[in-house]
């Protein structure tokens, strides 16, 4: 191909320009990486472990995606930090909210006569 | 267009007013003084909408019992007093209006990054102010400002339009926010560093912080809200499992960083006014600075406060009283700094400098009875009273709108090139001031005494305080309608200015007055900040002059 | 508007055409200037949206924090295929959008039209995809709040559900009194759709218009002498099978009061003709149906009745359980209470993250039409690339979507 040189170009113009090659294999990854959390969910490891991996994976694809889709690699660190400080704020909240729920959340809404694991739901007609 | 304008030798550019004419040319206008003046005009219409719903609860609660509107229509009046006050006036009112008209003059560039997008943003303001004006017609909204469920999903349909309506000035101001971000950082000139820039500028910017960090998750609050209205999810609604307080949570996580919103950008147009007017430099640049932008992040860690007697649970409670009393600290940075400024300045009693000292110590009491709000055991007992009431109009109004008068008055000459009369305006400045406290001061008063807030009625004893506060709110009506009936007239008929009437330093009083289309005809050349040694007056045109025989450098002052 | 067009615009808006670029906005210095402060002004409204879906991760956090039990059970309803399908969807859509703004700034017009229109096909994909997941929810009532009306669970036993017209099901009104219909569907479901439901039993007037009450389990079992005879019988049972898990399950014990149905025709017929053809599993008590009481409905202060017990049901099968079957097991069970907030959450969800998918299509469309009219070049290919990081971060989002709604383990 006659642009071809260009792919080891690390500055053109105004803004970096991925190669064919970054994005190829990004993707290659991010598929793989698919298909291993849906694996993973087959494998019991406890609630929590299940939950950690798939998280883990998540945020794996997640940098990928942040770092050679979106060129934070090549880009300016600004940028960077401004998706970090607005993942940090949303955390913030996250932790304030979970921190005031986590008293009141149970009694308040759940109704102590009726506790979870009564079924007070539609019941099935055949249990098999 | 821009080739018409191309200046020539012997006739000057025109200003930005006179380059086109018509009101199509202002309706597709992407110039950011004239989209200022258009957010002006509306928020002054919104501002006068809101007083007249105030004066209509403040002659109810004249006397005990009835006196002009019954419980339900009172209940609307004060609902939308405190919405098109919010949500049209406040927020918008410094960021929108002054800031679209001053910040890109003021770092010197010819218009802000995305003209576009204020634009749209001006439109989206008034969609929004439509969606309310319909929630109106539809009978009004009667939940008070803050929407709480469960009551808002249960009362009448009129808060669907009334939500609606603040989801989409919720995108206004993110987008106004997100512009001026842009602005500041890719439009500075070569000479202004961050540490350059006018202490406007820095508010302004970390009020746009907020504006984008924090509003969007008031647009995600009030839309799970309308789609509750719709469909019904459940997600606030303990009937179906769902969730009251996370509600109030939601909310009061924009909700509390936008009283930052409104009150930020009030500071920086203080610290522009004290330093003016006192004709030295400020005092603490750095120290002012930080604390602006220590301000717009310790805004939000401290929602928790308006939860206390929510239901919130005591850890909760209790960081979030404690981290409350952290925001005095900046606050009060800056008022100390504001005060060390006028210490053995050369102070000028000029209508915008009246504004500024009402601002400082009006902000004072609304920051200090704040203190008393953070304290856990204090505001079980003055949560919902009228102390809260006296509480938030010192800080919202008493400090928000007086600087926006201030600011308003300050910079009228330069973007309108007319000045206004300033015998009346000392005024209404000090009607202000006086009406105000009439209005509020009783209201502490009444509050720790146990008068319950968004109360129809009354006992008797606390007639004297509602009656007291009635007059006040009547001259504070009076002298705030007299200022737009005089800035109006003063646009059509007012003496022209000069290009530095208060002998400022900040870079649009180079601009021509009012300004050329893109502000400025050639690069402008960086003064020195906040140094008043070169500018004297101008006694052939009025207003201040650069010494013409000083360099631009000067050892020190 | 033609070439021509643009290019009077351009004499008209940029005037002073120093720059390469005709799309180079006449307040910026140059091109970089442009693209730069656009790139920040899309990172900062980036941060917005961030901020935007922050709420809804914390209403998911929150709930799940609190109620797992609901996420463990509802995301069967889910179908990992789809979500899978969804994400590879996403992810291919992501590189042929990053391909873009590469071809964008490679000048290569050909390219950047296939990229632009190979994300729009993917877009319209992942749309499709989600409508058929809608679609099955919505047949299914499988929805939220307080549409919440499911007509099977997770391995498609039927449920006893409301006068919904679930396929293969004339079932009646069979809900919890206590919490039961607010819980799960809300006060409006069944009956009282039709305005002749009301769950306090002491108005029994309202309710005496209504075919069938309510099925009560367990807990309000024990009120009653003969519910709790019925219920030790049950419990012994299971102790007689010693198994340690049927401890842990509930018995069942289906009522229904008298003085709800006081003429109850066909509704007690309707519940044992149905549990015939079902090989008569319940072992309906036919004995209690004997005497159902008419006037009681007449006086709204009388005291609610005993409920009289239909039969019971042991729910735990009685031997050792593998994994397999203990998640069989759960997925037959009817749903825990709230399970409704998962869905709420689930589409809340989903549905923005949808009509940021929807809007993006908006935008590459835009894109499409400008990329033909050759407006993209190595000096301004801004939009592209601003697109194409709207576009990333719609796919960040379903990439943690993904796991935490269709993966629960």
């Amino acid at each position: 191909m006659a642009t071809e040189h260009h792919d080891d170009a690390h500055d053109h113009g105004i803004a970096h320009v991925a190669t064919k090659r970054t994005l190829l294999t990004n993707w290659a990854v991010l598929t793989v990486l698919t298909i291993l959390t849906v694996s993973a969910t087959k494998i019991d490891m406890g609630p929590s472990a299940n939950l950690g991996l798939a998280m883990a994976i998540a945020v794996l694809k997640a940098t990928l995606v942040c770092l050679f889709f979106m060129h934070l690699r090549y880009d300016k660190l600004f940028h960077s930090v401004l998706l970090v400080g607005g993942i940090l704020a949303g955390a913030l909240f996250v932790g304030f909210t979970l921190m005031d729920t986590g008293q009141y959340q149970e009694t308040n809404i759940w109704d102590p006569n009726s506790p979870p694991q009564a079924p007070n739901a539609p019941r099935p007609i055949v249990n098999q | 267009m821009s080739n018409a304008v191309t200046a020539t030798a012997d006739k000057p550019e025109p200003n930005f007013l006179e380059v086109t004419r018509g009101w199509k040319s202002w309706a597709t206008t992407l110039d950011h003084k004239r989209i200022g003046i258009m957010y002006l005009v509306g928020i002054l219409t919104a501002l006068m909408l809101g007083g007249f719903f105030a004066l209509v609860v403040r002659t109810e609660l004249f006397f005990p019992g009835k006196t002009i509107v019954n419980q339900l229509w009172y209940n609307r009046a004060f609902t939308l007093h405190g919405a098109v006050m919010v949500f049209l006036v406040i927020v918008p009112g410094i960021p929108a209006a002054l800031g679209n008209m001053i910040l890109p003059i003021q770092l010197g560039a010819p218009d802000v990054a995305f003209p576009k997008l204020n634009l749209a943003s001006f439109y989206l303001w008034c969609v929004g102010a439509a969606c309310m004006l319909t929630s109106i017609a539809m009978g009004a909204i009667d939940t008070g400002w803050t929407f709480y469920t469960p009551y808002s999903l249960t009362t009448t349909a009129a808060v669907i339009p009334a939500v609606l309506g603040v989801f989409i000035l919720g995108f206004s101001s993110i987008f106004t926010g997100l512009n001026f971000l842009v602005t500041v950082h890719k439009f500075r000139p070569q000479g202004m560093g961050w540490f350059q820039m006018p202490l406007n500028l820095w508010a302004l910017y970390s009020t746009a912080v907020i504006q984008v960090l924090a509003t969007p998750v008031l647009a995600i609050t009030v839309l799970l809200l309308f789609v509750e209205h719709f469909m019904h999810i459940g997600i606030f609604d303990p009937n179906m499992g769902g969730d009251p307080v996370l509600f109030q949570h939601f909310f009061w996580f924009y909700s509390h960083p936008a009283v930052y919103i409104m009150i930020i950008p009030a500071m920086g147009v203080i610290s522009e006014l004290v330093s003016t007017f006192s004709r030295k430099h400020i005092f603490g640049y750095r120290f002012i600075a930080y604390s602006s932008i220590s301000l717009a992040l310790l805004s939000f860690l401290v929602w928790g406060h308006h939860l206390f007697v929510s239901g919130q649970s005591k850890l909760a409670t209790m960081v979030f009283s404690a981290l409350t009393f952290t925001v005095a600290i900046p606050s009060a940075i800056k008022v100390f700094n504001w005060v060390a400024t006028l210490y053995k300045g050369d102070i000028r009693l000029e209508t915008p400098m009246l504004y500024a000292l009402s601002f400082i110590l009006l902000f004072t009491i609304g920051g200090l009875t704040g203190l008393f709000l953070g304290i856990l055991a204090i505001d079980v007992h003055l949560h919902d009273t009228y102390f809260v009431v006296a509480h938030f109009h010192y800080v919202m109004m008493g400090s928000t709108l007086v600087a926006f008068l201030g600011g308003l008055h300050y910079w009228w000459p330069k973007i309108i090139g007319k000045m206004y009369p300033e015998k009346l305006g000392q005024l209404c400045a000090i009607g202000v001031f006086v009406g105000f406290n009439l209005t509020f001061l009783p209201q502490f008063v009444m509050g720790a005494r146990g008068m319950p807030r968004r109360y129809w009625d009354y006992d008797p004893e606390f007639t004297i305080f509602h009656q007291l506060s009635t007059i006040g709110a009547y001259i504070l009506g009076i002298s705030m309608f007299t200022q737009v009936v005089y800035f109006a007239i003063s646009a059509k008929r007012g003496p022209k200015a000069p290009q530095n009437p208060w002998g400022a330093t900040t870079l649009e009083w180079v601009a021509p007055t009012p300004p050329t289309l893109y502000n400025f005809p050639s690069p402008p050349e960086i003064p020195e900040l906040y140094d008043y040694d070169d500018l004297v007056e101008d006694p052939e045109h009025g207003g201040f002059i650069r010494k013409p025989s000083t360099g631009p450098k000067k050892g020190g002052h | 508007m033609s070439e021509a067009e643009h290019e009077h615009s351009h004499d008209d808006d940029h005037g002073h055409g120093h720059h390469g670029s005709p799309w180079i906005q006449h307040h910026y210095d140059d091109a970089r200037h442009q693209f730069d402060a656009g790139k920040l002004g899309i990172w900062f409204f980036l941060v917005q949206e961030v901020l935007f879906f922050s709420g809804l991760f914390v209403m998911y956090i929150l709930y799940r924090a609190h109620h797992g039990e609901i996420y463990e059970y509802a995301h069967h309803y889910l179908a990992v295929k789809w979500g899978a399908i969804n994400t590879g969807v996403l992810i291919a859509s992501s590189l042929s959008a990053a391909w873009a703004v590469r071809c964008a700034q490679l000048n290569q017009r050909k390219g950047l039209i296939l990229c632009i229109v190979i994300t729009i096909v993917c877009a319209f994909g992942f749309l499709s995809i989600k409508y058929i997941e809608y679609s099955h929810k919505f047949h299914m009532g499988e929805l939220w709040g307080k549409r919440f009306d499911p007509c099977a669970t997770p391995n498609e036993t039927p449920l006893l559900t409301k006068m919904k017209k679930c396929e293969g099901h004339v079932s009646s009104v069979v809900w919890d009194p206590n919490g039961g219909p607010d819980a799960i569907g809300g006060p409006k479901a069944g009956c009282l759709e039709k305005g002749d439901y009301d769950r306090d039993p002491k108005t029994p007037g309202i309710q005496a218009q209504c075919t069938v009450d309510e099925v009560q389990y367990a807990d309000e079992s024990r009120k009653s002498e003969k519910g709790r005879k019925e219920l030790e019988a049950c419990e012994m049972e299971k102790e007689a099978n010693g198994e340690a898990h049927a401890k842990n399950a509930p018995c069942y014990i289906l009522q229904i009061n008298h003085n709800v149905c006081p003429a109850g025709p066909g509704a007690i017929e309707i519940l044992k003709n149905e549990s015939e053809e079902r090989g008569n599993e319940w072992g309906v008590d036919v004995e209690c149906n004997k005497a159902p009481a008419p006037v009681a409905a007449a006086d709204p202060f009388a005291e609610a009745h005993e409920p009289v017990v239909l039969g019971s049901k042991l729910v735990a099968p009685p031997h050792v359980v593998t994994d397999e079957e203990e998640v069989e097991e759960l997925e037959s069970r009817p749903p825990p209470p709230h399970t409704n907030m998962f869905f709420s959450i689930y589409f809340a969800m989903t549905g923005l993250h949808g009509l940021h998918v929807l809007f993006g299509i908006f935008v590459f469309v835009w894109l499409l039409i400008r990329s033909i009219k050759g407006h993209f070049s190595e000096d301004y290919f801004g939009p592209v690339d601003y697109s194409a990081l709207y576009w990333h971060l719609v796919d960040l989002i379903w990439i943690f979507l993904f796991p935490l709604l269709y993966l629960i383990h």
